[in-house]
């Protein structure tokens, strides 16, 4: 767990951290390829979307999964993660700043929808239903894993008839959450109990019914049970990795067109060089996950 | 453990605190302010602001808080209202902590006693001097356990404001729980400071308590009293009740006055024949809903005069007196006193409460109550240099002068510094009858002065009413059970039955040869019953 966590961390709620200070620790700590300099095609971006230079947007995060967001152990006033190191990079490039607001998952979308943040970057799955309150720019492939007791004695394979009658834990909100429901009638057509669905706030709070034995698993992004296993070892174990078909996007508010474009724009440079990639390897994710970025956008 | 300390003790965590508190604090300043609108409303004589008040809390007290912060949070800034986190999670907190504040403040007025209201309205206070010096003091004291609940409520509340993104202890608690994974150490770590947050709440409530508790000043409370396992126990409780009253061996029986021949009374009656009118009554009708409870009663009483109602239970001796300094509204009829209508304007409009109370503190009409009525958070002396303070705007150092001279003059000036709880019911009613004719009044209705009184405790009282109608030669209107009384002290009797008066004469005339069968018969059934008691 400590390995995973880079030196390099971002202040959670200091608007007034100069790009200077941001600029230095990004050169001290980063990886030599990465923190050069924003991407060379950055500054045409920023002559061709002027809008939000010098600003200070907010990002809304539900900060409870370890290497995509989540606070600092060892300085609890940052937030640190593959997301948050991407946005802060998308940001750069487009010469505005970052401050975090910490919501629940089922928050995310409503508080970007009602103007108190800017952008969501925070592992939240691109589905159809959520285009409907947001745009979102695909950013990351998504591979969940399935996590169990210790031992799996349910013999949970994913989701499917080997989890007829168990309980599953989810977040309230996940993508996971219908899927599980979709399964009661297959179950039910096989004869088999249903499975029960019980609704958490957060991740840890998902682990916890897990480890307390009320609940018997919980799918969610591999990289999230992989943590969870990570620390609890003895209890806790990733049954399998099963592929879902959904990307992960970065989600802004539908009546900024502009700002979409500007982002996916600014995605396009930093993938261009190379920074995603590196981005991922050094929060030990799976390089898989690397997607070239598209619009989801639903009227 | 280590682990639980180091959390414990967190500088990310105790920075939470401070929001917590903000959000507490705005949650319950907002509240009290929104509260204290609310209770007004629903206590307003008008119905308009009671229904709405009541419709607010039916919303606010019904919903969830947590939809409350949300709704705060994401839904005001679609028409325009962006609140920052903080502010809107106090806004959520305020309007949910309201209907709750209101309704305790609804509580604490309505149940201070209604009589003494009706003897602060009796000595002319306007509703606003009414409830500051009257009923908040007493509705404050008995409210304090309550905000001390809604305070501890309101602070446990705040951890809701964890869904709309305010850094304090509880989402601090959850992010750090979900980086770390040591999920226990930072609950009962947070869960600890939440605690001492709580118990500070606690100590603030007894503090206060302790600071605002009448009975302090007259023993010695040590502060350990309060402590939650401490209990007054059933000892030093009858030491309390007992001790007071019977401190002083009772210097405060008077010399009976003296009574008056029949000489002296032709005299009498002769003088106040030819003084002006101070009370006419004219035709007064009342009704309480199908029944009547005045028909049509007409009273002169003039200046010097007294005049003793008799009549059964319900025969309208109360409501009359009630009427006369305009305690109660009437249907038809006129009540003037000292030539004026007291609670209308020359053209026959009705005055608001606050002019009514104007006219009664200038009119001087003095009121005895047969539960006394004495405002129970003051002295006797207080009771007695208040109203003269807050309604004839005396000195401080004049009212007090008046009031212990006229303590002295009903026998009490050694219980001056007595609370009403501690005096007995006789020296009670003697209280009141100091601070009814404090200000000097032209009449003074006493409503059964010793009705309520132990059969002991009677004649100290009747006493000193003998002695105000005899040797100061006041106007009185009183109404009694006392026929003997009635027959020393009264000038006149007028016997009531059914809102009307079916007799009235000359007080021994009336007494000794009733006309009406119906005086005839309630005289013989109260003098049976003397006869009865003398028996025994």
């Amino acid at each position: 767990m400590r390995k995973l966590l880079s030196r390099e961390a971002r202040q959670a709620s200091l608007p007034w951290r100069s790009a200077a200070a941001g600029a230095m620790i990004a050169a001290g700590f980063l990886l030599p390829g990465i923190a050069q300099a924003a991407p060379a095609g950055c500054a045409a971006l920023q002559a061709k979307y002027p809008g939000w230079k010098g600003k200070t947007l907010v990002n809304a995060v539900n900060p409870h999964t370890p290497g995509y967001e989540a606070i600092d152990p060892k300085d609890p006033s940052k937030y640190v993660g593959f997301d948050i190191d991407l946005g802060e990079e998308i940001g750069e490039c487009l010469g505005f700043k970052l401050t975090y607001k910490p919501v629940t998952f089922a928050a995310l979308l409503t508080t970007l929808a009602s103007g108190q943040a800017d952008i969501v970057i925070s592992d939240i799955y691109a589905t159809k239903e959520r285009a409907k309150a947001a745009d979102f720019i695909t950013y990351s492939k998504v591979f969940d894993g399935v996590l169990v007791a210790k031992g799996n004695p349910k013999k949970i394979t994913g989701i499917n008839t080997s989890m007829c009658g168990a309980a599953a834990a989810e977040n309230t909100g996940f993508v996971e959450v219908p899927l599980v429901q979709n399964l009661m009638p297959t179950c039910k057509a096989e004869g088999k109990p249903e499975p029960t669905l019980q609704l958490y706030e957060n991740n840890a709070n998902c682990i916890q019914a897990i480890l307390a034995g009320r609940a018997d698993t919980y799918v969610n992004d591999v990289n999230t049970v992989d943590q969870a296993v990570k620390a609890n070892p003895d209890k806790l174990e990733k049954a399998i990795a099963v592929t879902i078909p959904y990307s992960v996007g970065i989600a802004v508010p539908k009546d900024k067109p502009e700002f979409r474009d500007a982002v996916m724009a600014a995605l396009v440079e930093i993938q261009k060089a190379g920074i995603h990639m590196d981005l991922l390897k050094k929060w030990e994710l799976d390089v898989n996950n690397f997607k070239e970025p598209d619009i989801l956008s639903v009227d | 453990m280590s682990l639980f300390l180091h959390y414990l003790s967190l500088p990310y965590l105790l920075e939470g605190i401070e929001l917590t508190l903000q959000v507490t604090a705005l949650g319950l300043g907002g509240g009290l302010i929104l509260g204290l609108v609310l209770a007004w409303m629903q206590l307003s004589r008008f119905w308009l602001p009671a229904a709405l008040a009541r419709g607010y809390a039916v919303i606010f007290r019904g919903t969830p808080l947590i939809l409350q912060m949300v709704f705060a949070y994401d839904a005001l800034p679609h028409i325009g209202i962006k609140l920052p986190a903080v502010l809107a999670a106090g806004l959520a907190l305020a309007c949910n902590e309201a209907p709750f504040i209101a309704e305790m403040l609804r509580a604490g007025v309505l149940g201070v006693d209604r009589g003494q209201v009706s003897a602060g309205q009796a000595l002319g206070m306007t509703p606003a001097v009414l409830m500051r010096r009257v009923i908040a003091p007493q509705a404050i004291r008995t409210m304090i356990p309550a905000f001390g609940n809604e305070s501890v409520s309101a602070l446990k509340n705040s951890s809701l404001a964890s869904v709309i993104a305010v850094q304090e202890l509880t989402l601090r608690g959850t992010q750090l729980a979900s980086s770390t994974f040591d999920f226990f150490s930072i609950f009962f770590a947070s869960g600890l400071l939440y605690l001492l947050l709580t118990a500070a709440v606690s100590a603030i409530q007894l503090g206060l308590e302790w600071l605002l508790d009448l009975d302090r000043t007259t023993r010695a409370r040590r502060l350990a009293d309060y402590l939650p396992w401490r209990r007054v126990d059933l000892a030093t409780k009858l030491e309390l009740s007992e001790k007071a009253p019977l401190a002083v061996v009772q210097p405060d029986v008077m010399p009976p006055a003296r009574l008056l021949t029949r000489a002296e009374r032709a005299k009498r009656a002769a003088t106040i024949a030819r003084n002006n009118v101070a009370v006419e009554v004219k035709h007064l009708h009342k009704n309480y809903g199908a029944q009547t409870v005045l028909g049509g009663l007409e009273l002169t009483v003039r200046i010097g005069e007294v005049v003793a109602l008799l009549g059964p239970s319900g025969s309208g001796k109360s409501t009359l007196l009630r009427c006369i300094n305009h305690l109660e509204d009437w249907d038809r009829g006129t009540v003037r006193v000292g030539g004026r209508r007291l609670g209308f304007r020359d053209d026959g409009k009705r005055l608001s409460p606050q002019a009514v109370a104007n006219e009664r503190a200038s009119v001087g009409v003095g009121m005895v109550f047969q539960q006394f009525n004495l405002f129970s958070h003051l002295s006797a002396k207080e009771n007695v240099a208040g109203p003269l303070r807050w309604v004839h705007g005396m000195t401080r150092l004049d009212a007090d002068r008046r009031a212990c001279e006229l303590l002295d003059r009903v026998g009490l000036s050694h219980r001056a510094h007595a609370l009403p709880r501690h005096l007995s019911g006789g020296q009670q009613q003697r209280v009141a009858i100091a601070r009814a004719l404090a200000p000097n009044p032209s009449v003074l209705l006493l409503d059964e002065p010793t009705s309520a009184l132990d059969p002991e405790l009677v004649t100290e009282v009747l006493e000193v009413i003998r002695r105000l109608a005899i040797d100061d030669g006041l106007t009185m209107i009183i109404s009694t059970h006392q026929i003997r009384f009635a027959d020393e002290v009264a000038d006149r009797v007028a016997f009531l039955s059914t809102g009307s008066i079916l007799e009235e004469g000359p007080a021994h005339e009336v007494l000794t040869h009733p006309r009406h069968p119906l005086t005839a018969r309630f005289l013989s059934v109260m003098q049976a019953d003397k006869a009865l008691e003398a028996v025994r």
